[in-house]
């Protein structure tokens, strides 16, 4: 379960530490709102997510309740565009330590957030790792996995969004 | 009508990178046996316990429970609390509640992080929900660093205002003996040439993993007068909540996104009868996690208009002689055990209201002060701190 | 990096099988090195103990409960003891120190006034008896944990 290594200094007392890295398994449920998005992007390679019956926004991820109205945000579904632009990024330089890997790793697709062209915001990564090329304002589109089979990971199954040449 | 409550006594360990001479719940102790006698009372007076820590960061489940003993809880009510970055603050809201309600006279306050015993980043990008964000491993820092490239787009800021005010957080850093970080930076060159982490924000320009705990005693007016000749008084408190949906959770050039700090702020001033934040209050000592953020913040809480932050330090106003001194303390970016960091602006905002700062009491003489706390997604909690009522 | 994600059946719904992993190292402390340190090195259990209570705590802590003192008293206590009260976990779970069937046992050594969770071997389940005497066994290779102590056996 467990090695330690007893920290031993030169001078000073030793201290131990112990280590534990195990993976604790987990099993998440998308839900229904998830699921339905979930079955779009596998059978249809559509992004949609759920409108409000009052405010009539759209909230990424879908939601269950509105947060602003407080209602009850029904099945009202809205494919969303798959188009936008780049409203913010980022990208890492070193390696982070991410807990569903259970591994150090820096992707190497820059994070942004993306403003589709209906106004919703979505953060996902863009296929553009030229640092001088990277901008706030550019053009960007979905590009899905094209096996169906590998499919099935809701909004992983679009690998990047892609510089539209303006 | 409320009770009034005030804080008598304030405890906080030196904090540090790594601390291999005590486990989690002994470095805990000794920020509870600062604030006992700083106070001057046995643990017995206490009559609740509450604590707030982050677990993922150290991997323990229910820490509270295995440091009992340490905390003196053995026997008492309370219970740990957890509301991400603002879990320090949200702890001192808890007392306060309790001890305004009339219920306990005496409450201890305890937020501390033992983070060299895991990992802060993986913790955070644990909070992800895994159906929809997973492999989004940026933790807080991706965050912060896409505020900064949105303050850097629109406010007509530049790389070395954010340098100036890591260069104001490590001079005050080293004239405080509790903080983490003291680098002795001498100019801005040097914050200008630490390497980027993650895009734009370089390793010099966010906050530490620091372990350390904070623990603070609240009392109701009726005993507080008896503990400490300089009781210091929590005037008022706000909470401002927000889904995580936006897109600009910290950062947002449209301006067209509504900030807790804003809301938080209008709440808390209108009440208070603030109408300039600068003049009416003495001082603040904020939660900046990046040296960008606090420029974001100095707009957010009204210091000054907006896209004006980076003029507040042009200026030095924020400096510790300055007309309106921000972090006096070094700050988050200085000193970061994220469980107590709220409670150390606490902490410290009530030190300089108690002239008892040591070396980075400010020179003026300060009345009222504020201290505010941030958490992923942009939840705010604000705290009014005074001399007297 | 893939993930595994499985449909269920008949409606539109995902179960993600994930994990957190987390590089965890908790210290120990300079009282529960020593500790561990005892039990690695010279195969001997330490207790401190509070002189205003009187009471021996074990595993060693710097903390009494009670009167809130700094415990600075060293005492080595036996490794015999008497099994306060037990449970056999048949389930095969993630994350355990030994395959099932594991026999936990909540164990007051001669000397000390608490009792320790470890497990109990080279016993068969239906002779546990609440009260039966046990004695510690060590491994051969020891690291400064507290599973030096391979499990408590019965004393003949």
């Amino acid at each position: 379960m467990s090695k330690e290594s007893p920290n031993k200094k030169a001078e000073g007392p030793e201290y131990i530490r112990i280590k534990f890295d195990a993976p604790r398994p987990y099993n998440w449920s998308t839900g229904k709102y998830l699921g339905k998005v979930y079955a779009e992007a596998k059978e249809n390679k559509k992004l949609v997510s759920n409108r409000c019956p009052q405010c009539k926004e759209i909230w990424l991820p879908p939601t269950p309740v509105c947060p602003k109205c407080k209602v009850d945000m029904g099945w009202d579904w809205v494919e969303l565009p798959q188009t936008g632009t780049v409203y913010q990024y980022t990208y890492l330089v070193y390696p982070l330590w991410d807990p569903h890997f259970g591994e150090k790793w820096a992707n190497p697709y820059p994070s942004a957030t993306i403003l589709l062209d209906n106004g919703v915001f979505y953060r996902h990564w863009i296929e553009e790792t030229d640092k001088e090329k990277l901008r706030v304002g550019m053009r960007v589109q979905a590009v899905w996995k094209e096996d169906y089979d590998e499919r099935g990971q809701g909004v992983q199954d679009i690998l990047y969004f892609r510089t539209i040449e303006a | 009508m409320p009770n009034r409550v005030a804080i008598v006594g304030i405890g906080q360990t030196y904090h540090t990178g790594s601390r291999d001479d005590v486990s989690q719940p002994e470095m805990v102790a000794e920020a509870v046996r600062a604030a006992l006698a700083d106070a001057q009372l046995s643990i017995k007076d206490i009559e609740g316990v509450f604590s707030g820590n982050m677990e993922t960061f150290e991997g323990i489940y229910l820490p509270d429970h295995g440091m009992a003993a340490e905390v003196g809880a053995f026997g008492k009510p309370g219970f740990k609390v957890n509301t991400g970055g603002t879990t320090g603050a949200s702890v001192v809201t808890e007392g306060f509640y309790m001890v305004s309600s009339g219920l306990y006279d005496l409450a201890l306050v305890i937020g501390f992080e033992k983070q060299d015993c895991g990992d802060t980043t993986a913790a955070i990008s644990a909070a992800a929900v895994p159906t929809w964000a997973k492999g989004a491993a940026t933790g807080a820092i991706g965050e912060f660093a896409k505020q900064a490239l949105a303050y850097l787009e629109t406010s007509g800021a530049k790389e070395e205002h954010a340098a100036m005010v890591r260069l104001k957080a490590d001079r005050n850093a080293c004239r405080n003996p509790y903080a983490h970080l003291k680098l002795g930076l001498k100019n801005i060159d040097e914050v200008l040439q630490s390497p980027y982490l993650v895009w734009p924000l370089r390793l010099m320009d966010f906050c530490p993993q620091s372990c350390g705990a904070c623990a603070l005693v609240l009392a109701s007016e009726k005993r507080a007068k008896n503990i400490h000749k300089k009781p210091v008084w929590i005037a008022d408190v706000e909470v401002v909540h927000q889904e995580p949906f936006r897109a600009g959770v910290f950062g947002d050039p449209t301006g067209k996104e509504t900030y807790t700090q804003h809301v938080a702020c209008e709440r808390l001033y209108k009440r208070n009868g603030i109408t300039n934040p600068r003049k009416d209050i003495d001082m603040a000592e904020i939660y900046e996690p990046s040296n960008w953020e606090e420029l974001n913040l100095y707009e957010h809480l009204h210091f000054c208009d907006k896209n004006e932050g980076w003029k507040l330090i042009e200026k030095g106003i924020t400096e510790i002689e300055g007309e309106f001194p921000v972090n006096p303390s070094g700050g988050v970016i200085a000193t970061n055990p994220i469980g107590a960091t709220p409670i150390i602006r606490v902490a410290e905002a009530a030190l300089q209201i108690r002239g008892d700062a040591g070396e980075h009491q400010i020179a003026k003489d300060i009345k009222t002060a504020m201290a505010t706390a941030l958490g992923g997604p942009n939840w705010t909690v604000l705290f009014l701190l005074k001399r007297s009522l | 990096m893939q993930t595994v994600t499985e449909k269920l059946e008949g409606m539109d719904v995902w179960i993600y099988h994930g994990q957190i992993k987390i590089p965890n190292s908790y210290s120990a402390g300079a009282v529960g090195s020593r500790f561990l340190i005892e039990l690695r090195d010279k195969k001997r259990i330490m207790g401190t103990r509070c002189p205003a209570c009187n009471r021996v705590y074990v595993p060693a802590r710097s903390i009494c409960k009670d009167c809130f003192g700094q415990l600075d008293e060293w005492v080595e206590v036996s490794d015999r003891g008497t099994v306060l009260t037990y449970a056999v976990d048949h389930e095969s779970k993630p994350i355990q120190p030994v395959e099932p069937p594991i026999i936990y046992g909540i164990i007051q050594l001669d000397g000390a006034d608490t009792g320790f969770v470890h497990m109990l071997g080279e016993v068969d389940p239906e002779q546990l008896r609440v009260g039966m005497k046990v004695q510690a066994v060590f491994k051969e290779e020891r690291v400064g944990n507290i599973l030096d102590i391979k499990y408590f056996k019965p004393l003949a």
